[in-house]
């Protein structure tokens, strides 16, 4: 229903980006936001993207141009609130779960946003933990490649020279195996559990969720490409798949980041409190 | 020659090389032998408070002792600070790169970081595990951490240390590569009358993959995984 929208959510894409484009890091554009699937409905408003990190300053030390070395802090370019195929579309959610998306946008509208996994200092679940606006340190040792991520200190250990294991306890940010295609690394990720979101406006996921993530260095290792494919056969009409960039930040030092000092956004009956 | 005898006996003898040698590589998952609840001096005596760390001690093991341990934040999911995370009974992985060597705890996933060419900052932001550098003497990592919050335990016990807390620890691999052994020194003059130094021993654990672990997952402890 939503896919006769495309093109008209292309052109206003355009806009918001250009508007993203022309301001100050870390700033919300958009000031008439976009809606759930260009609805017009106010209660469905969408949270505005974020510009996120642009490249390292002048004098940063230079990218290295080996394909095949991923090890670094990277940084995501641009934060998107919804991980759909392109900015501001949703996940194909199955009509229930858009249901519930909807649900829960409305929630967030009205200022009682429902208690989600980060808030409770969880981990974030996939694909949303890549969609961080902090950074992430990758680690390359010969059989892993470590994911530290700023973000509440969440680790994930990227497996190049095994399987899955044939029996997996669901966790939040399930098992990876990752292989090289060229100059591609390939990371396939299963065995993750039902109890976070696909992304911050709480699209659904189940236990089905696969996700394969193919990395590529770009711009002679100045970026990083992401390709990001969901798959979920329970919550999902079909895959789909969307683009990402993050910068090469040999400049940034991740940091320590405690969620749970002092949470000030830890959910009270279910929903989370903001202060 | 005579280098290889010397290295030969000390195999002989497993007992860790002294300063001598090149860097090794410490990477893979470790686990302590002995998780100490109560440290004390390598000659066995108890830790050499001064008047201020005594009060506070002895706050806390009254409070202990009254069942209340509201003094450990590790109850809360907060990092245990250092060294106390390298003394609890569960294992972390090191991975050695040229710039740092990171060390990756089950425990809450926390990770460190200690860096390879660098200075302790002059006045470092106070952080749960403070600021670390490495460096190597022969075959003997060094670490130098500094920038600690003050409030996070030494020990299980409740051993205090301040935001001065300089801490020095001296890792060395016994020569099958199977034993870490380390030595600690902690300089606090604000809760001690002298620096003083303890000792810990980890084996290699092949094969063991951390699993995920969560502290503020109550549902975790449902699984077997400890938290």
């Amino acid at each position: 229903m939503y896919l006769t929208h495309n093109e008209r959510w292309a052109w206003m894409g355009a806009i918001a980006l250009t508007t993203v484009l022309s301001i100050p890091d870390g700033v919300a554009a958009a000031p008439a936001p976009r809606t759930l699937l260009d609805s017009g409905d106010a209660t469905l408003a969408l949270t505005p993207p974020l510009r996120g990190a642009t490249a390292a300053p002048p004098g940063s030390a230079p990218p290295n141009p080996d394909p095949h070395d991923l090890e670094g802090v990277w940084y995501l370019q641009g934060y998107e609130y919804l991980l759909g195929p392109e900015p501001g579309v949703p996940p194909p959610l199955k009509p229930e779960y858009m249901k519930i998306l909807e649900r829960r946008i409305r929630a967030k509208n009205r200022g009682t946003p429902e208690a989600d996994a980060p808030t409770q200092c969880l981990p974030h679940g996939m694909p949303r933990l890549m969609e961080s606006p902090y950074p992430i340190e990758i680690v390359q040792t010969p059989d892993r490649l470590t994911f530290l991520h700023e973000v509440a200190h969440n680790v994930r250990r990227i497996w190049l020279n095994r399987a899955h294991p044939a029996v997996l306890r669901p966790t939040f940010l399930g098992d990876s195996v990752g292989h090289w295609e060229g100059e591609t690394l390939v990371v396939d990720t299963i065995g993750l559990n039902d109890r976070t979101f696909i992304d911050d406006e709480g699209s659904s996921h189940s236990t089905q969720l696969r996700t394969v993530e193919r990395y590529r260095k770009i711009d002679g290792g100045a970026q990083l490409e992401l390709s990001m494919t969901v798959e979920d056969p329970v919550t999902l009409e079909h895959p789909y798949s969307y683009r990402r960039v993050y910068h090469w930040r040999p400049d940034i030092r991740p940091q320590e980041y405690i969620c749970e000092e002092n949470n000030r956004n830890a959910p009270v009956d279910g929903v989370t409190v903001a202060k | 020659m005579r280098a290889s005898t010397l290295l030969l006996l000390t195999w002989l003898l497993g007992a860790p090389v002294f300063a001598v040698g090149a860097p090794q590589d410490f990477s893979g998952v470790w686990s302590i032998v002995r998780s100490p609840s109560r440290l004390t001096t390598i000659a066995g005596a108890a830790p050499p408070l001064n008047a201020a760390g005594r009060a506070i001690y002895a706050q806390r093991r009254a409070a202990a002792a009254r069942g209340d341990r509201s003094f450990d934040e590790t109850s809360k999911c907060l990092p245990p600070g250092l060294p106390r995370l390298m003394l609890v009974n569960q294992p972390f992985e090191i991975l050695q790169r040229d710039k740092a060597v990171y060390f990756i705890h089950q425990l809450n996933r926390l990770p460190r970081r200690a860096y390879f060419g660098e200075q302790l900052p002059d006045d470092p932001d106070p952080l749960y595990l403070g600021f670390s550098i490495a460096r190597w003497e022969g075959a003997t990592l060094i670490i130098e951490s500094a920038g600690f919050r003050a409030g996070t335990l030494l020990d299980d016990s409740g051993l205090p240390h301040s935001d001065v807390l300089h801490l020095t620890e001296r890792y060395q691999l016994d020569a099958a590569g199977r034993a870490l052994h380390a030595r600690f020194t902690i300089a606090d003059a604000k809760m001690f009358t002298h620096p003083w130094d303890f000792q810990a021993d980890y084996v290699r654990r092949p094969g063991y993959e951390i699993p995920e672990q969560v502290c503020s997952d109550k549902q975790t402890a449902a699984t077997g995984i400890p938290y």
